[in-house]
């Protein structure tokens, strides 16, 4: 295990949550909604994890997850929180990780999860400007693709 | 029914036009076929900018939805569209995700030829690159000659793959097309000529007036600041950060191929133009002693159609920095998600960034700086703080803007504008724009 592990291991704990690996150089953590922006600081300022490869979103039925894919040298970390559907408000993580602040908008376009605290986060970064309000978040598993393109009135370009 | 698209567009502009008593007229449609748009609002103060708000998603097709309903083969290579440069990296940073997933393992001249694609795609975007930084800061003949010498890569890459762009190579823990026999010596000496072509051209950037006073000291950022906005390839390595997916976490057969890593500390667009061409060395490096040393094998693996769950993540250095993709499975002939991340979103931020204290002059050098596919500029809405005047140019208007302010003596024909004629706005209405 190598050193960062060892490290992330201890601030883990504090969490609450354990470091699981996935399988060589990639491990896992899950971590709950309050006691995310603590871990993160850990992981960025402590650790020194501080290149954020990206956000991915994960449709889970009734949960969306939410995971910060970290990297530093060969270790990839994936951060995991979970964020109920019925209520998709997360804290940003833009005053930790600056770079942060176009994916969350992107989870914002995609899965519809309010990031609180991001500098843009009224602003439309994805989706066209005619995208329709009611429409639900295209990524979501309950959204079909033949809704959006009748909504988006594309029945025309399929073939 | 929610508000007609038209009518919406109409309320934005009123939005911007309030400031103004000029009409404010977008220039140019967006041509997703030919260009990648992004859309930029600067708001400046004279001359200079204090603030950008970006607005992508203008040729956003919606891969990642569209990927749960294809099989996983086809998403290979649909992929492998995502972009019309740097295709190849795509379908193998899919590929590498998904053959975690099975228990198979790559062949290892399937690796080999692997890197060579990789790193001949990157020859061939960094020439491509160099070509369009000459454009857009007024030296078209560097333009004209590099991208004549990028027909030489392109060639190798068609008669190895049979395509110049959407190589379609890859294939899950293999590749489809095995190298062509007696290829060897002409890539070599394809590489030798490359790569003396990327020398003569350092000198040229290092020595030519347009191209030192249009790209020395402009477009600094601070390590510190590159490293917190995640700056992902040349443009982390351009200010000192040892940043490469190659040598931090090896792919294909990085690892046995020797790998020259180039970083530095100048932290300007000059910067870039030397590293990207020094890379381009590098990269030929590479596939000479790749092609040398290709292993004898089978170069692929048949697996099955149905991929095992579970969820794993890839990361690959494209010619533009670090590419990412994640891949869940639930056990099925399709994924349950696929997620991928473009380099061009990890540097917009550091581009915002760069940005911000420069002149109106430097944007389409300080834009392409960061490889973003050359369209970016089209369409772009400018707003001025002291006059509280708003207008919007095209890409080509801003190009001959940028090159008049530098080289007024140059084109005065083709544009009125010159260097130092009045307040910028002024210039603009007796231009009517």
């Amino acid at each position: 295990m190598s050193e960062t592990l060892s490290q992330l291991g201890k601030y883990a704990e504090e969490a609450g949550t354990k470091v699981t690996s996935l399988r060589k150089n990639e491990s896992t953590v899950e971590v709950s909604q309050d006691r995310l922006k603590a871990f993160l600081a850990h992981l960025v300022n402590d650790v020194h994890v501080r290149h954020l490869m990206t956000i991915t979103g994960l449709d889970l039925g009734q949960t969306l997850a939410v995971i910060y894919n970290f990297s530093l040298e060969r270790d990839t970390i994936h951060v995991r929180t979970l964020v109920p559907k019925a209520k998709p408000v997360a804290a940003s993580i833009c005053d930790i990780v600056p770079g942060a602040v176009l994916y969350e908008m992107e989870l914002h376009d995609m899965f519809g999860i309010e990031f609180v605290g991001n500098p843009l986060k009224d602003q439309k970064l994805l989706p066209p400007e005619e995208w329709p309000a009611d429409l639900p978040p295209p990524l979501l598993k309950t959204t079909k693709a033949d809704q959006i393109r009748r909504r988006l009135g594309l029945e025309a370009a399929k073939p | 029914m929610s508000t007609p698209p038209n009518q919406q567009r109409r309320e934005e502009s009123a939005g911007l036009m309030e400031y103004s008593t000029e009409s404010l007229v977008p220039f140019g449609p967006i041509h997703p076929a030919l260009k990648e748009p992004e859309y930029f609002k600067l708001v400046l103060e004279g001359e200079r900018i204090v603030k950008v708000i970006p607005r992508i998603g203008y040729v956003h097709r919606g891969l990642e939805k569209a990927a749960e309903s294809r099989p996983w083969v086809q998403n290979m290579y649909m992929f492998e569209r995502t972009c019309g440069i740097c295709s190849f990296v795509h379908s193998l940073c899919y590929g590498q995700a998904v053959e975690e997933l099975t228990l198979y393992q790559v062949p290892r001249r399937a690796k080999y030829i692997r890197t060579i694609i990789a790193e001949m795609e990157r020859i061939h975007s960094h020439l491509l690159w160099v070509g369009l930084m000459g454009h857009w800061a007024g030296f078209d003949t560097l333009f004209m000659w590099v991208w004549n010498d990028r027909e030489v890569v392109l060639d190798l890459v068609e008669a190895i793959s049979g395509n110049r762009v959407h190589k379609s190579m890859n294939a899950f823990c293999g590749v489809r097309r095995d190298m062509p026999e007696n290829m060897e010596d002409r890539i070599v000496e394809r590489m030798k000529f490359l790569t003396d072509r990327a020398r003569y051209y350092r000198d040229v950037i290092d020595t030519e007036e347009t191209m030192l006073k249009r790209t020395e000291n402009i477009g600094r950022v601070s390590a510190d600041t590159a490293e917190k906005l995640c700056a992902v390839g040349p443009m982390a390595r351009y200010v000192g950060l040892k940043r490469d997916v190659r040598l931090n976490d090896p792919y294909a057969a990085y690892d046995e191929v020797p790998l020259d890593v180039i970083t530095t500390t100048q932290g300007d667009v000059h910067a870039l133009l030397r590293l990207r061409l020094d890379e381009l060395v590098a990269s030929a490096n590479m596939v000479t002693y790749a092609v040398k040393n290709l292993p004898d094998g089978p170069i692929r693996v048949k697996i099955p159609p149905i991929i095992p769950a579970g969820e794993h993540s890839s990361h690959c250095e494209a010619p533009r920095g670090e590419i990412f993709y994640f891949v869940k499975s639930s056990g099925g002939r399709t994924p349950e998600r696929v997620k991928s991340r473009q380099p061009t979103m990890a540097n917009l931020p550091t581009a915002l960034e760069l940005l911000k204290g420069q002149t109106l002059a430097d944007i389409p050098v300080v834009l392409t700086a960061i490889d973003p596919c050359f369209g970016c500029m089209d369409r772009m809405s400018f707003y001025d703080t002291e006059t509280n005047r708003s207008w919007t140019w095209s890409g080509e208007e801003l190009r001959q803007y940028g090159i008049n302010y530098y080289f007024p003596e140059r084109s005065k024909k083709q544009h009125g504008l010159t260097k130092g004629d009045g307040p910028l706005t002024n210039r603009c209405l007796r231009d009517g724009f």
